[in-house]
């Protein structure tokens, strides 16, 4: 397994907000995670990119346990994260937002042409053809083609695990179509895609496997070619489904 | 087995070459060595050979970064042999101009009255063809094809038509005809992402419904399945074929095909009949599929035409229903995945068809 996570628990001062929480996602499968407002996965994400440290448990990479104490220290494992607001740069384009805070220099300047050659054989790979100039501003550009840029930058630094939280929210069908054929990519490159959504559609749509969270514990992790969408709904609204599921998912604990 | 002459050992050598260019892309003459199993002086000769010959050509290309003589890349020469293939759709007639390596090398496109017959779409075909100068001409047409005979169309409508003989007439060419969710199949398998999948089924979503198969790494013998046929609703609508409860009648597969864009948008908006639809659909594909996949057991199923956009707005009413159609074994590694060529899958297929049988004959 690329990313191991067993019994992960996070509180903010007396709210226990994660609890116990095991999760894995290997190289080549995306992983959907799912649950309502408030179940704990934007946390979740937070603690495996680094932003908030984690009270118990541990996190593995490729079964070595590793401590995730900043950011910088899940780029180095080679975790990133596109949150939803993108956190691109306007007034920059294509080429300089994929490459900002790690520009390559030719001596002391600037090394343009190798940046946007590379911006371009990434986003071959990946088979985007809804960017004609990769040298306009980020602000003129679509809802899909900004969330197109925010993956790819994500891929372009030999990253192995990619997060990403709600891509499709903001965008209407037919970009939402092209991201969901994006993140399948992704994973048949090779990557491990961790994708979190609200949209049940999205998630049968392009995930290996389904893990439902619910009030902070991990109600079931179940695969997307076994599972029905009330089987999923279920998970998500009581924790519970047939035989799979939390034994007391009232969250009363003994 | 008399060892073969060598003559004939070179012009299997030589097409064997051909074929690993075409398909593969540039290569260096040392991954060719590597990839072909000849001997390096063996490997000149023949690139010498096909050079002369005008099919390939050697050019100074990739920097490896390292220090020292970047090494010569050899390459197909587009325009040295060329396949046109054909696609004929209820409202358009498409050609593709294909050169080797699979360079696209001219492309047109004229519309097709509705209810065209055979010799009406292979006149056609004949203008659009004009004085082209292409080796092997192959068209692709959705429905049951069998031996250039289009058995059975809902597309078009056609039925027992001698599809290769009108196009003989019309160009005073020979043709291969082949099924164009086929012809898809073998597109998205040489020239898309499906590669890895021995076993591959393409959904051709059209004015009908149909699906190709490649079953280990060839194209099903035959024509292709009639998805659109399987009875999912027993004593239900009564389809154009003449059975009751057709995936394609309970789909209202016809007024979809121009529709799906128009409905899939509505329901992402929220529309309650909209919705309706786009899951009662997703849901009778899924059921279909089932059937399909425990009879074929395809690797990757390929979602194509208009039901890409189905697929990715029903993928959970479709998964929902398949899961309750197969066997946990069937499905466990079954991929499902939209075409990575999108439209253009059927063209490039058609025109790899032709190019296996044009660098077969070289052998």
């Amino acid at each position: 397994m690329l990313l191991e996570l067993s019994r992960i628990s996070k509180s903010f001062g007396p709210v226990e907000v994660l609890s116990e929480v095991y999760l894995a996602v290997d190289a080549g499968e995306v992983c959907a995670l799912v649950g309502d407002n408030g179940a704990g996965k934007s946390t979740l994400v937070k603690c495996i990119a680094g932003i908030h440290d984690i009270n118990s448990g541990t996190i593995a990479v490729d079964g070595a346990p590793r401590e995730i104490h900043d950011p910088r220290d899940a780029a180095a494992l080679g975790i990133e994260v596109v949150y939803q607001d993108l956190a691109l740069c306007d007034n920059l384009d294509v080429v300089e937002n994929l490459f900002l805070g790690r520009e390559k220099l030719h001596g002391v300047v600037l090394d343009d042409d190798a940046m946007e050659q590379l911006a371009a054989e990434t986003l071959d790979s990946l088979a985007v053809r809804t960017l004609r100039d990769l040298r306009q501003n980020v602000a003129s550009l679509s809802g899909g083609q900004r969330q197109t840029v925010a993956i790819a930058k994500a891929v372009l630094w030999n990253s192995r695990l990619v997060i990403l939280d709600e891509p499709t929210a903001a965008l209407g069908v037919a970009q939402t179509r092209q991201v969901l054929e994006l993140i399948r990519r992704l994973a048949d490159q090779g990557l491990a895609v961790l994708f979190i959504s609200h949209n049940l559609n999205d998630v049968f749509a392009v995930a290996d496997r389904i893990a439902a969270l619910y009030l902070g514990r991990m109600a079931g992790v179940v695969n997307a070619a076994d599972a029905t969408q009330s089987q999923v709904v279920e998970l998500i609204t009581s924790g519970r489904s047939g035989a799979v599921g939390l034994p007391d998912p009232n969250g009363v604990q003994s | 087995m008399a060892r073969p002459a060598t003559e004939e050992l070179r012009r299997r050598n030589r097409s064997a070459l051909l074929d690993q260019l075409h398909r593969r892309g540039p290569q260096t003459r040392a991954e060719l060595t590597e990839a072909l199993g000849l001997n390096r002086s063996t490997i000149g000769a023949l690139a010498t050979d096909l050079s002369e010959s005008g099919h390939i050509q050697e050019t100074t290309g990739r920097s490896t970064g390292a220090a020292g003589r970047p090494s010569t890349l050899v390459e197909c020469v587009p325009e040295a042999e060329t396949v046109a293939a054909v696609e004929v759709r209820a409202d358009r007639v498409r050609l593709a101009l294909v050169g080797l390596g699979g360079t696209l090398l001219a492309r047109a496109e004229v519309p097709l009255e509705p209810g065209a017959d055979g010799p009406e779409a292979a006149e056609l075909a004949a203008r659009l063809l004009a004085d082209t100068p292409a080796a092997e001409t192959v068209a692709a047409v959705p429905g049951l094809v069998d031996a250039g005979v289009v058995a059975q169309s809902t597309e078009l409508g056609w039925v027992d038509r001698d599809f290769r003989t009108d196009l003989e007439r019309a160009t005073g060419r020979s043709w291969r005809v082949a099924d164009l969710a086929t012809a898809a199949a073998v597109g998205e398998r040489s020239r898309g992402d499906a590669h890895r999948s021995p076993n591959l089924l393409y959904l051709h979503g059209g004015r009908g419904v149909t699906a190709g198969m490649i079953a280990d790494g060839r194209p099903r013998r035959g024509s292709s399945i009639m998805l659109g046929h399987v009875v999912v609703n027993p004593g239900g609508q009564k389809c154009r074929c003449g059975l009751h409860g057709c995936l394609e009648a309970e789909m209202g597969t016809f007024e979809q095909s121009a529709t799906i864009e128009a409905t899939t948008t509505a329901a992402w908006m929220g529309d309650t009949a909209a919705r309706e639809v786009v899951h009662r659909s997703g849901g009778l594909l899924g059921r279909a599929l089932g059937s399909v996949v425990t009879a074929a057991t395809p690797d990757e199923v390929l979602f194509g035409g208009w039901l890409r956009e189905l697929y990715l707005s029903s993928a959970a009413a479709v998964r929902s229903s398949l899961a309750e159609a197969t066997l946990p074994q069937l499905r466990a590694r079954l991929r499902l995945r939209t075409p990575a060529l999108g439209s253009e899958g059927p063209l490039i297929g058609a025109a790899e068809t032709g190019f296996e049988a044009l660098i077969g004959e070289m052998r």
